[in-house]
């Protein structure tokens, strides 16, 4: 809710009626707002939230076994990994660029972090920071290679990806590693208020890059730039350290999520996450209201698109649907989010 | 007297807004009124600084807009032009500054593109051949037609864009600063060619800044200035000086506001800096609370002296001196922490972030004195905001709305205004007032006094000789890279001493 937000002020304040005496204009300006597509802006501005709210009141009613308590401990927990995830990917799509080795990425943090615990016994703090390090190290990689290298994004983070993912099965010897260390599991798997620790983990991040993105020197950066890189650079901003920033920043939160993923399965194994992972990623983002072509996006409107698409797949789930269709959902979602996109930038 | 090939009556064309809708109620029109003819064989030279409307003007020739208002004939008919391809059908082919050709296909394919000739159905390669070796033939190029697009060199992509032209039977040319990239001799065979197109009574409108090719090609010419018609004359009234008078010159019927005074102690120092290898070097200096006005033609180096300045090019070997500071090789970024603020000729692209709000485009440049260890103050944020909207009046609804929904003289307040922010000591001015209406052109002038008296140093670039003369305390004027001459202001600063210098 970073850049909408500064917009809702004033349509939220219109809805609301103060005093008595000022509730009969504002109910008839209220109308007038409506009439003159004030609804349509305020739900524009909120489409994520919107087709969250959509989404899970049209599968109260259709869906059987949906409204359970136990199926929404179900979808958080899907949710916990790609809402980090997706965070990454947010900030990158942000600045116009995108990031297609994540998935990559994860694979290698899952196998990586498994030795570490399993061959070499090192304690789950050791593991988490040197997860957390290598993410940093690949993410850097990608962003020193878009940005001086000038290889466009598109093409050097699928060139990466496909190098971790060799990497991440040469590693592994083509073995999975099971059962691992009981110390390593609880960082994701302690419970707390009935779910486990990833979620809370998951929300923590959130918030910490909510903040960044919404309310720092950063966030406005970063906004700055994916939307006229030119003028920002200058105007002050350090154009080539934001770029390099949220790639080093994308991986490493994809070396995370493969650590939890890791810790949720209990096994290390390299083909976790993969292009499927970034895709649903991606979807996520989009679904979320993220442009694809830099400037817009906010931590808490992707993490909305990531229980969108989760609650869609577990309709599918409880339909008793292929599987594959989600696949082929989230296909069609990022087209229709394009050409809508396009549409109605047209009109504008 | 013949009848013109092409003949415009009023064309009219408005600025668009950010929402996609023309704004008729400005005073500033990217066209008014403007009247061009154009006879058969005649060579016609537009001449006109930028942003003048040429462009403008010739888009609207070669059906890629419509105009707003007025109309167009050709060959004496009147027509409404659907699109460039429309306009090519009829006869209008427009050969731009960046050839629109595909590379990877041979001149063949890209004279006949999207029109091979067709036996049964299939493509006839054979007669595409043929009819492109006949087309090159009569143009007197030596080119295969099976050659690669990709491989060769701009004077011959230009002669595949030209044997296109022809190739449609077009009796109107239009020709957008054809020699900007060819080299003495490649300029020549051009020439050549014109005058023999000429010859067959094909009109060609000729955009160029050169003054030697215009002397040496056209037969009239026509100037365009702030969207008008300043006048169309026979090639032997063309004098350069004479010409850029008309380009740039105005009466003077406005008092400019002088209450700076100007300090001794210099902001800004340039002691032999060079912009490109084979240009002068230049000595220059701001001093405090000074109006420095920098004038010259375009392509005279004065944007690129302000971005040299300012770090944002390379130029090659001598001194910037900033505060008494050796600055060569400082990014943007640390000048712009030492107090130094270039404001760029192009607002949209390099001024504003046009989908951000006006709160968030003034703070873009001193984002850390609204914040507190890194975390923005929205309250820092909107006050300052709203300060600098009552004191520059930026005529807006709120702080939030989106600076693409402003007119051009509010943009540039809103640009001016982030400087402002940053609490500069140098100010680089680069055409402040280009695009913008009367009134917001007055207000600017009396801010950009007003700073000066803060002790601020301002280096004004402008081509507007009334402006330049009228506000700076001395004149820099450049010539091909280099500084040719320093005028005081007094007497002595005339708008005709300016053009003199300028050629």
């Amino acid at each position: 809710m970073s850049a909408p937000v500064t917009e809702n002020v004033q349509s939220g304040g219109q809805g609301e009626g103060g005093e008595p005496s000022v509730q009969a204009a504002a109910a008839g300006k209220g109308r007038a707002w409506i009439a003159s597509g004030g609804l349509l802006n305020l739900v524009g501005r909120n489409v994520a939230l919107f087709i969250f709210l959509a989404l899970v009141i049209l599968a109260s009613l259709f869906v059987e076994n949906f409204a359970a308590l136990d199926n929404a401990e179900v979808i958080l927990k899907q949710s916990a990994i790609p809402a980090i995830a997706v965070i990454g990917m947010t900030m990158v799509l942000m600045t116009g660029g995108i990031d297609l080795s994540l998935g990559y990425v994860v694979g290698l943090a899952s196998i990586v972090s498994g030795i570490m615990a399993n061959t070499w016994f090192w304690p789950a703090p050791a593991v988490l920071a040197s997860i957390l390090v290598l993410g940093l190290a690949l993410g850097l990689c990608n962003g020193l290679i878009t940005q001086f290298m000038r290889v466009p994004a598109f093409i050097a983070t699928l060139g990466t990806g496909y190098v971790l993912y060799g990497l991440a099965q040469i590693v592994s010897q083509g073995s999975i590693i099971n059962r691992l260390p009981r110390n390593f599991l609880a960082i994701g798997r302690t419970p707390m208020f009935g779910l486990p620790s990833a979620v809370f983990l998951a929300l923590a991040v959130a918030v910490v890059f909510h903040v960044l993105i919404s309310r720092t020197i950063f966030g406005r950066r970063l906004k700055a730039f994916g939307f006229g890189a030119r003028a920002a650079a200058l105007s002050g901003v350090p154009a080539a350290w934001i770029n390099v920033s949220v790639y080093a920043f994308c991986s490493t939160l994809a070396a995370l999520s493969g650590l939890l993923f890791t810790v949720r399965v209990n096994a290390a194994q390299p083909n976790m996450g993969g292009g499927a992972f970034t895709f649903e990623v991606v979807t996520a983002a989009i679904v979320g209201g993220t442009s694809l072509f830099g400037g817009v996006g906010s931590v808490a409107n992707s993490i909305l698109g990531v229980l969108s698409i989760k609650i869609i797949e577990n309709c599918i789930n409880l339909l008793g649907v292929s599987y594959h269709l989600y696949l082929a959902v989230q296909g069609a979602i990022i087209l229709l989010a394009i050409i809508l996109g396009n549409l109605t930038n047209r009109r504008a | 007297m013949l009848e013109p090939l092409v003949s415009m009556r009023g064309v009219t064309k408005f600025i668009y807004g950010g929402d996609g809708r023309p704004l008729r109620n400005t005073d500033v029109k990217i066209l008014e009124d403007v009247d061009f003819d154009l006879f058969p064989g005649e060579v016609h030279v537009l001449v006109g600084e930028n942003g003048a409307g040429k462009s403008t003007l010739m888009r609207i020739l070669g059906g890629i807009i419509p105009p707003d208002r007025g109309e167009l004939k050709i060959a004496g008919a009147r027509v409404n032009l659907a699109d460039a391809r429309d306009a090519r059908e009829k006869g209008v082919a427009f050969i731009h500054q960046e050839l629109n050709l595909c590379a990877n296909l041979d001149v063949a394919h890209n004279i006949f593109l999207g029109r091979e000739p067709r036996r049964r159905g299939l493509k006839d390669a054979g007669e595409m051949y043929r009819r492109s070796a006949e087309l090159l033939k009569a143009l007197s190029a030596d080119l295969d037609p099976r050659l690669p697009v990709a491989r060769l060199s701009t004077a011959q992509q230009q002669l595949v864009e030209i044997a296109k032209a022809m190739s449609f039977r077009s009796r109107v040319v239009i020709m957008d600063e054809p020699t900007a990239s060819l080299t003495k001799r490649e300029i020549d065979v051009l020439f050549d060619l014109i005058r023999r197109m000429r010859a067959e009574g094909i009109g060609i409108v000729y955009i160029s800044h050169r003054f030697e090719e215009i002397l040496t090609i056209g037969d009239r010419f026509t100037v365009l200035r702030d969207g008008r018609l300043v006048g169309t004359r026979p090639i032997q009234s063309f004098e350069p000086s004479s010409v850029i008078w008309m380009m740039a010159g105005r009466s003077i019927d406005e008092m400019y506001p002088r209450t700076h005074a100007v300090e001794p102690e210099p902001v800004l120092e340039l002691r032999g800096l060079r912009l490109a290898a084979h240009t002068p070097p230049i000595d220059l200096v701001v001093r405090r609370g000074e109006v420095v006005g920098l004038g010259g033609l375009v392509g005279s180096g004065r944007t690129e002296l302000a971005k040299s300045v300012f770090g944002a090019r390379r130029f090659h070997g001598g001194e910037v001196r900033y505060l008494g500071r050796k600055t060569n090789g400082w990014s943007p970024a640390r000048l712009i922490r030492a107090g130094m603020a270039y404001l760029s000729e192009d607002r949209k692209t390099e001024g504003l972030i046009p989908p951000m709000s006006i709160r968030e485009n003034l703070s873009l440049a001193s984002l850390r004195s609204v914040a507190k260890l890194g975390f923005l103050s929205r309250d820092k944020e909107e006050r300052q905001a709203a300060k600098l909207i009552q004191q520059l009046s930026i005529a807006a609804r709120s702080s939030e709305q989106l600076v693409s929904t402003l007119s051009g003289g509010n943009q540039q307040k809103c640009v001016l205004g982030k400087w402002l922010c940053t609490a500069p000591r140098l100010l680089m001015l680069d055409e402040p007032t280009r695009g913008i209406d009367v009134g917001a052109k007055a207000q600017i002038h009396k801010l950009i006094d007003q700073i000066a008296g803060a002790g601020v140093g301002i280096l004004m670039i402008s081509s507007e000789l009334p402006e330049l003369i009228g506000i700076s305390d001395r004149v820099y004027v450049m010539r091909e890279g280099g500084v040719a001459a320093e005028l005081e202001a007094g007497p002595e600063l005339t708008q005709e001493r300016v053009v003199a210098c300028m050629v």
